[in-house]
């Protein structure tokens, strides 16, 4: 039976390893350095996502909202406010994780596919504002005019404008610092009264944990963690438009989680390297990538429902 | 001033049946089987392409008539074969499922026809307006409110006095006990899911001839539909309907005051809900 | 004054009336069973006690507080704990995950993002001792989805020990189990009841565990209170013998 095993020390041993030498490799895959950041950051969110979806058992299909909230925080606080990367995603991070702790008691007493539903609705709030606020956030066009500032640390100077793998080690000790953060939220009393939420919600209310309000943590701490990955997000392309808020970015995010493994820790990241060289290779092919992408959907659900490492423990276990 | 009023409450009207004609086909599928069809305004998008197709054979009224017909079958076909397979699973991926096809439907319908507008033809007896004095009242407009009433009159007919109507609605409420009793649950929801897409299918056609014909005409108008359910309530049409006039009328009205939040008014409108009575104006309790 | 008072607890879905002015008085420390035909409203009791519907009329005062409006979790924390007659378990943890959740909500842990070592070992400690108590040491490792039926409902019962109640709810514990099953929980139950003091109320069929394990009987017939008293006075009496138990046939 699939169930959330907390990683074991080789598999994560193995995940870093691989993490740390990516911008060495990559470029023998037909890679790139800045896919490799686009992975990292892919994966944060959906890994995000995951500690809702996978972990506590709630159908986010919005997420892509606070994505796009802090995306659209640091840029525009490049671009208007003070040239300092740290400080717009700290912005981009606060207004990501506001927006989401308010529209939480909203939504918190909702289940199942209306939950989803209100949470793609408020998707959309957001990318209706980006898109017609555009003297503000530049509209459909987007918001340009500002780019990533090298990190000015005191002691030394961090170039991540000038060079994609200081960049590439950055988004990662970023993500390092998240996705430990997150296991540490999982392995404690508090991740696993979300586990027990998951696995049965009146169980869980007649141990007295109170459901509504810890649905609502696990969502104000899930959207945290993807606006930091929003904030990357824009730091890469130097650039962000509505389209990052939009319901197909959302249900992207999903799809990764999916793909890889909802029940898994690490799965999420493995289905969002696959889901962003996918989209890569793709995209480049074709104009047509929308459809592929579509038909990927469809296949994931159709023939990898438990996602890659569900399928490889079940396998074990048999 | 009364003029302006008027002119966009009733245009509110008719975007609002538009939207309520939109969510009823999401409703009933959300209702009896469980699934949000997140492909609705794909379906809604090929309605309005195969009118187009068939125009040139059949004219306006003729792709009225086919078009939505068609697309239901389409749909039948996707419940068969696609949807059908994920019923009794989590949620997520029947969800995730018409996310694809959603993908699918908006840029296969690119692919195919092109991103620009095409020309829809809306015969000339409807373009006129009927009154010298409230100029706004084209003939295509009352049509529309007229067909849209007429449609949703046949709809509560059909699922009131008719003994499909009834397995929907007895479905709607507990489809195991339907099982039971021997209705065929597998071919009830087929009919249902094909009754839903008819509907886009006829939105789609409508919507072509008021707004144009091109690829991305039914991701604009699916957000409305979400709203309209969320407002009037989940699990009860008549409140689909309700939401559906509500937010339409409501952007309006909205549109003489401060024009540029009538779209933003609809959300406004969903939050407000939610806040004070999380189930919907007329939604039934325990639903979610 | 008594633990668990119920005063005219009415309760109606619609036009269906399941309980009906049903008042009952449970002592600390006392066995009470409630038993009934099927249909008699038994499980709809339990439900408006531990806060899963709201009375149509009535009260609930538990421990010497009004908890009629309070949501479960509410009465949960206020020492009230209970089981359900299709087994409410979490599936894909393990049975020490089960009870180490109850463990730590009791222990007020719910919200903490880590454990001291200290606390962490007093936790495992007393898992160990809850699996113990329900006779599950070996299979502690276990999914609980994979546990034969009899299994899942001692996790279960563990899981509403964890949290130290002052009364504990069961509903039909022994339903749809074997002798030797039944045998075993009726031992726990006896246990918990004369070793730890534990108030229970129970909901049954069966009728020999009743007998033998109750102080106290509560007869309901078509949702409301047929007749109570202990067992020997139950079982004397004729209405009472008409409307069930001459129809028993356990």
């Amino acid at each position: 039976m699939p169930s959330i095993k907390l990683p074991r020390h080789v598999g994560d041993a193995v995940v870093w390893l691989v993490l740390l030498t990516m911008p060495y490799w990559m470029q023998y895959v037909h890679g790139y350095t800045e896919l490799a950041s686009r992975i990292i950051v892919a994966g944060l969110a959906a890994m995000a996502l995951n500690f809702l979806l996978g972990y506590t058992g709630v159908l986010s299909f919005g997420h892509a909202a606070y994505f796009g909230l802090g995306a659209y925080g640091v840029g525009m606080t490049l671009r208007y406010l003070v040239p300092s990367t740290g400080l717009g995603m700290l912005v981009g991070i606060l207004v990501g994780t506001v927006a989401a702790a308010l529209i939480g008691p909203l939504i918190a007493r909702l289940r199942g596919v209306y939950f989803a539903m209100v949470t793609i609705a408020f998707g959309q709030v957001f990318y209706f504002i980006a898109f017609r606020w555009n003297s503000v956030t530049g509209g459909d066009d987007g918001l340009t005019g500002w780019r990533r500032l090298p990190i000015d640390f005191g002691i030394g100077t961090l170039d991540i404008a000038g060079n994609d793998k200081a960049f590439y080690y950055f988004a990662l000790a970023i993500f390092a610092l998240c996705v430990g953060a997150m296991a540490l939220l999982l392995r404690s009393p508090f991740g696993r009264t979300l586990l027990a939420i998951r696995e049965n919600e009146r169980r869980a209310r007649f141990l007295g944990i109170p459901v509504d309000r810890h649905i609502w943590m696990s969502w104000v701490i899930s959207c945290f963690f993807v606006s930091v990955a929003g904030t990357l997000y824009a730091l890469i392309n130097n650039f962000v438009d509505p389209r990052a808020l939009r319901w197909d970015q959302s249900g992207n995010f999903v799809i990764m989680a999916v793909l890889g493994g909802m029940r898994s820790f690490w799965g999420p990241l493995i289905g969002a390297a696959i889901f962003v060289a996918l989209q890569d290779y793709v995209s480049s092919e074709t104009e047509n990538w929308m459809s592929f992408i579509g038909l990927f959907f469809v296949l994931v659900v159709l023939f990898f429902p438990r996602g890659i490492l569900g399928m490889i423990r079940a396998r074990r276990a048999a | 001033m009364t003029q302006l009023v008027l002119f966009n409450v009733f245009n509110g009207l008719i975007i609002g049946a538009f939207y309520a004609l939109m969510a009823l086909g999401l409703s009933l599928i959300m209702n009896l089987s469980g699934v949000i069809n997140f492909a609705h305004g794909g379906f809604l998008a090929i309605g309005a392409y195969i009118a187009y197709m068939l125009m040139p054979y059949v004219g306006f009224w003729g792709g009225l008539l086919l078009a939505p017909v068609l697309t239901a079958a389409i749909g039948l076909v996707v419940e068969r074969v696609l949807i059908r397979r994920l019923y009794g699973r989590d949620p997520l991926y029947s969800l995730l499922l018409t996310f694809g096809l959603a993908f699918m439907l908006e840029d296969g319908t690119r692919y195919i026809w092109g991103a620009q507008s095409l020309p829809y033809q809306v015969p000339a007896i409807l373009t006129t307006p009927l009154s010298r004095d409230y100029f706004f009242l084209t003939g295509y407009r009352v049509f529309m409110v007229v067909l849209v009433a007429l449609v949703v009159g046949a709809l509560f007919v059909i699922l009131n006095h008719t003994r499909l109507g009834m397995r929907i609605r007895a479905g709607t409420l507990d489809l195991e006990t339907v099982s039971v009793l021997g209705v065929n649950v597998r071919l009830l929801r087929n009919l249902n899911f094909g009754l839903g897409i008819y509907l886009a299918g006829l939105a789609g056609v409508l919507a072509a001839g008021m707004l144009g014909l091109q690829p991305t005409i039914g991701s604009s108008l699916i957000m409305p539909s979400f709203v309209a359910i969320i407002v009037g309530g989940l699990g009860s049409l008549p409140g689909t309907l309700l939401g559906g006039l509500l937010i339409g009328v409501a952007s309006g009205v909205t549109t003489v005051f401060v024009p540029s939040a009538s779209e933003a008014v609809m959300y406004v409108m969903m939050g407000l809900v939610l806040l004070v009575r999380p189930r919907g104006l007329l939604g039934e309790e325990g639903r979610f | 004054m008594s633990l668990l008072e119920i005063r005219g607890l009415s309760k109606s879905f619609g036009s269906l009336v399941a309980v009906k002015e049903v008042s009952l008085a449970v002592e600390a420390g006392v066995f009470q069973a409630i038993i009934g035909p099927n249909g008699a409203g038994k499980s709809t009791v339990f439900n408006l006690i531990s806060g899963l519907y709201r009375p149509t009329t009535g009260s609930i005062v538990f421990d010497g507080v009004d908890v009629t409006g309070l949501v479960p979790e509410r009465r949960v924390a206020r020492g009230m704990a209970r089981t359900f007659q299709i087994t409410e378990i979490c599936p894909e943890l393990t049975v020490g995950m089960n009870l180490c959740i109850g463990v730590e909500v009791a222990g007020g842990f719910r919200l903490r993002p880590w454990l001291s070592r200290a606390e962490t070992a007093a936790n495992v400690a007393r898992v160990d001792e809850l699996a113990a108590m329900v006779g599950l040491t070996d299979k502690i490792d276990r999914f609980v989805g994979e546990l034969s039926h009899g299994d899942q409902r001692a996790v279960e019962i563990g899981m509403a020990l964890a949290l130290r109640p002052k009364l504990l709810l069961l509903d039909e514990p022994t339903a749809g189990m074997g002798d030797q099953e039944t045998e075993v929980i009726a031992e726990l139950m006896q246990r918990l009841h004369r070793t730890h003091g534990m108030t229970i109320v129970l909901i049954e069929h069966d009728m020999e565990i009743v007998f033998r394990l109750a102080d106290r009987i509560a007869v309901l017939d078509r949702g409301a209170v047929l007749a109570t008293g202990t067992p020997h006075e139950i079982a004397a009496d004729e209405a009472v013998q008409a409307a069930y138990l001459g129809r028993q046939e356990a």
